[in-house]
């Protein structure tokens, strides 16, 4: 009975220690201080502040916000807990430009614990939220570039200007460690033209109320495309079009360049020797050149000399003589070479008439044709030089180059005409017919030193008469009349004097070089 | 013939000028900050010591919404007012303040002062505008002498509270600019 009775006595102490005692071994306490307060307020309206709870000590804890502006006295609780989540209290009515004194009490069985205070003013405490849908689109179609959008976080009032946001957005390759930072300012759209193509870019958005930055937004990244498929394809087929009539173009030309070449570039018509290969002439050898000379030469038909009465020719080399030293060189082939074609055959169209004319007379018809051919040949060479000395004089200094010769005839250009002496005309009969008067005159004509009364001009001799009368004919030309007589005179003198010295034929028409050279032999008459 | 700016172009570019104010204060209040005496912030003066803070303003937006353009204007100017001669004094005490930003921070007061001088001709030529109950100024002059204090820690810490006061007035005037320029734009709503 005593026993039960000192239990009971002891009991109750005893369980108060003993639970003391489990008390103090499991560390209850009181809370600890909330910490790390902080408020925001993203739209210059409304705020949220928040902490950090310490440790509860082993209780259950509830933590109390208090708050008060500047010129109250008594703290005031928060209105809302839980918008703003766990841990936190939401300010929907506020008050801006007046300071804030805001703590947070922890508690619980134990007892309270108040965090530091935390004082700020609602303007010191704006910071809007990121933008929001930030949407960025490639666009490679004309050249390149970024279209990016984003949304204005939400509730934020701008309307009534209470509230101005600016914005601001980087970009950046994702390679790349350096942002590019582009200003914005009221607008929420943005275009940036200056990216490569092929390239990842990183973009991110942020606004600011009243320079009060936000963060920035979550990263957007978009490829740019390498090149756009529809362009690409399209200007292949654009570029392979317009290949194929370019290589069709080439190939045509390439086969045909030598028609295109002579229609772009016609050849100029050069000088050219007849019966001369340039080509050979410019290898220069001797014998080439020779060659070169007597290509396609078409030698006058060589009619073995028929028997017939040899006239010699005495030609002297006095001073006195009409031409000039200089004049009685050699008359080189080529000089009678470069004769015009053209040349040529207008005088040989001219000198045949005298073959045909005087093919009437028997005497000398066959050698007339002979001779005449002999007679074209030096005759319009001689004619030649009479008309075109100046040029000749030219034509053959370059035709001579390979010779190293320069010799030419010079022909004494004759200002008046040689005259005919018609002193001894007796009559003119029709046109151009002189019948001259009968005299002596010598059969053998002496070329040189002649004087007196043998006519000079024979050119127009149509028919010679026995005693010595010659019948002219109607002749255009008169003004060479004088030297075709006597040219003609001389060669049909000449020439068994020059068959016999073929031997040197190697220039071609006119045999021998010497042969050829023209002799002025019956020096105009006194009388004219 | 000449054309008047339009008042809400001037608006326009009187709300840069403020914005700018404010961006100023605000960078030099920060910068005053990193290098500033613990024991400062507890004992420097509470904000309602701030000269101005006998002017009765909207105190949240509703408030604010509510005030005529006049009014709006008038306090503007009041502050903007109430301003030119502590800024002297500021200037005067950067240039030998000692801190370690004290060049940066001097700069940025000469700065101020200008954009407060021009922003103030702009205000006036607004407000004569805007009718004569827009032009009243109401006097808050400035009664804190023409020294921040003795010692470094109080010119430190005198200095701190009068840039917390500009930094406030200045978000004053830009707030009340911004929404007086809004109001204006009613056919441009996208310079609000």
């Amino acid at each position: 009975m005593a026993c039960a009775r000192m239990v009971k006595h002891l009991g109750l102490p005893l369980l108060l220690l003993l639970l003391a005692l489990a008390a103090e071994c499991n560390s209850m306490s009181p809370p600890e201080k909330p910490d790390k307060l902080g408020c925001r307020s993203p739209d210059k309206e409304t705020f949220f502040c928040w902490w950090t709870p310490g440790s509860d000590g082993g209780l259950p804890t509830v933590h109390h916000l208090y708050y008060k502006t500047e010129g109250q006295e008594n703290m005031r609780q928060c209105p809302d807990y839980h918008k703003a989540g766990s841990n936190s209290c939401f300010f929907s009515k506020t008050s801006i430009w007046v300071e804030y004194t805001v703590i947070v009490e922890a508690s619980n069985a134990l007892g309270n614990t108040s965090s530091d205070p935390l004082t700020f003013d609602l303007m010191n405490i704006v910071k809007p939220f990121a933008p929001e849908n930030v949407t960025v689109v490639v666009n490679i179609e004309d050249s390149p570039h970024l279209t990016i959008q984003w949304h204005t976080p939400s509730n934020i009032d701008t309307k009534s200007g209470w509230v101005t946001l600016k914005n601001q957005l980087r970009v950046k390759p994702d390679k790349s460690k350096i942002w590019k930072n582009y200003a914005s300012e009221t607008q929420t759209h943005f275009t940036i033209y200056s990216i490569d193509l092929g390239v990842v870019y990183m973009v991110e958005v942020r606004c600011a109320i009243d320079n009060s930055w936000s963060e920035w937004s979550n990263t957007t990244f978009v490829k740019v495309p390498n090149f756009s498929r529809k362009d690409n394809s399209f200007w292949i087929m654009v570029f392979s079009l317009c290949l194929i009539p370019l290589l069709v173009a080439m190939i045509i030309l390439i086969l045909k360049r030598k028609t295109v070449k002579k229609y772009i570039l016609p050849p100029v018509p050069s000088p050219k020797i007849r019966g001369v290969d340039v080509q050979l002439l410019k290898s220069g050898q001797s014998e080439d050149v020779i060659n070169a000379m007597l290509l396609n030469q078409r030698f006058p038909v060589m009619i073995p000399w028929k028997d017939q009465k040899e006239d010699y020719l005495i030609v002297s080399d006095k001073e006195t003589s009409y031409l000039p030293l200089e004049k009685k060189k050699i008359f080189i082939l080529p000089l009678a070479m470069t004769l015009d074609s053209e040349v040529q055959s207008k005088e040989t169209s001219e000198v045949d008439h005298f073959p045909k004319d005087s093919e009437s007379s028997s005497e000398e018809s066959s050698d007339k044709t002979e001779s005449s051919q002999l007679l074209t040949k030096c005759s319009s060479a001689n004619v030649l030089n009479d008309e075109k000395a100046n040029q000749l004089k030219g034509v053959t200094e370059k035709i001579f180059q390979p010779f190293g010769i320069s010799g030419y005839v010079d022909i004494p250009r004759h200002e008046h005409m040689q005259e005919a002496d018609y002193s001894r005309v007796n009559e003119v009969n029709g046109d151009n017919i002189l019948i001259m008067k009968k005299e002596n005159v010598p059969h053998t004509l002496d070329t040189q030193g002649q004087e007196g009364s043998v006519p000079d001009n024979y050119s127009m001799v149509k028919e010679v008469n026995s005693d010595n009368m010659v019948f002219l004919e109607k002749h255009s030309e008169s003004v060479n009349a004088s030297f075709k007589a006597k040219g003609y005179i001389d060669w049909v003198n000449q020439k068994p004097k020059n068959l016999h010295m073929t031997g040197h034929s190697e220039m071609g028409v006119c045999p021998q070089l010497v042969g050829c050279e023209y002799v002025d032999t019956v020096p105009p008459p006194a009388v004219i | 013939m000449c054309r008047a700016v339009p008042v809400n172009e001037l608006l326009e570019r009187a709300s840069q000028h403020s914005d700018k104010l404010h961006t100023l204060s605000t960078t030099l209040t920060q910068e005053l900050d990193s290098h500033f005496p613990p024991i400062g912030r507890v004992i420097m003066p509470r904000p309602a010591m701030c000269h101005t803070s006998s002017l009765q303003t909207p105190v949240d937006k509703d408030q604010a919404l509510q005030v005529s353009e006049s009014d709006l204007m008038s306090l503007a100017r009041s502050l903007l007012q109430a301003w030119s001669d502590p800024l002297v004094l500021l200037s005067s005490s950067a240039s030998a303040l000692p801190h370690p930003a004290q060049s940066t921070i001097f700069n940025k007061i000469q700065e101020m002062q200008q954009y407060s001088k021009s922003l103030k001709d702009g205000l006036d030529v607004l407000s004569s505008k805007m009718g004569s109950s827009a032009q009243a100024i109401t006097s808050l002059p400035y009664r804190g002498g023409t020294n921040l204090g003795q010692d470094k820690i109080t010119k430190l810490i005198n200095f701190n509270f009068l840039l917390s006061c500009l930094r406030r007035d200045s978000h004053k005037i830009d707030s009340f600019l911004k929404v007086l320029r809004c109001r204006a734009a009613k056919m441009q709503p996208e310079m609000c």
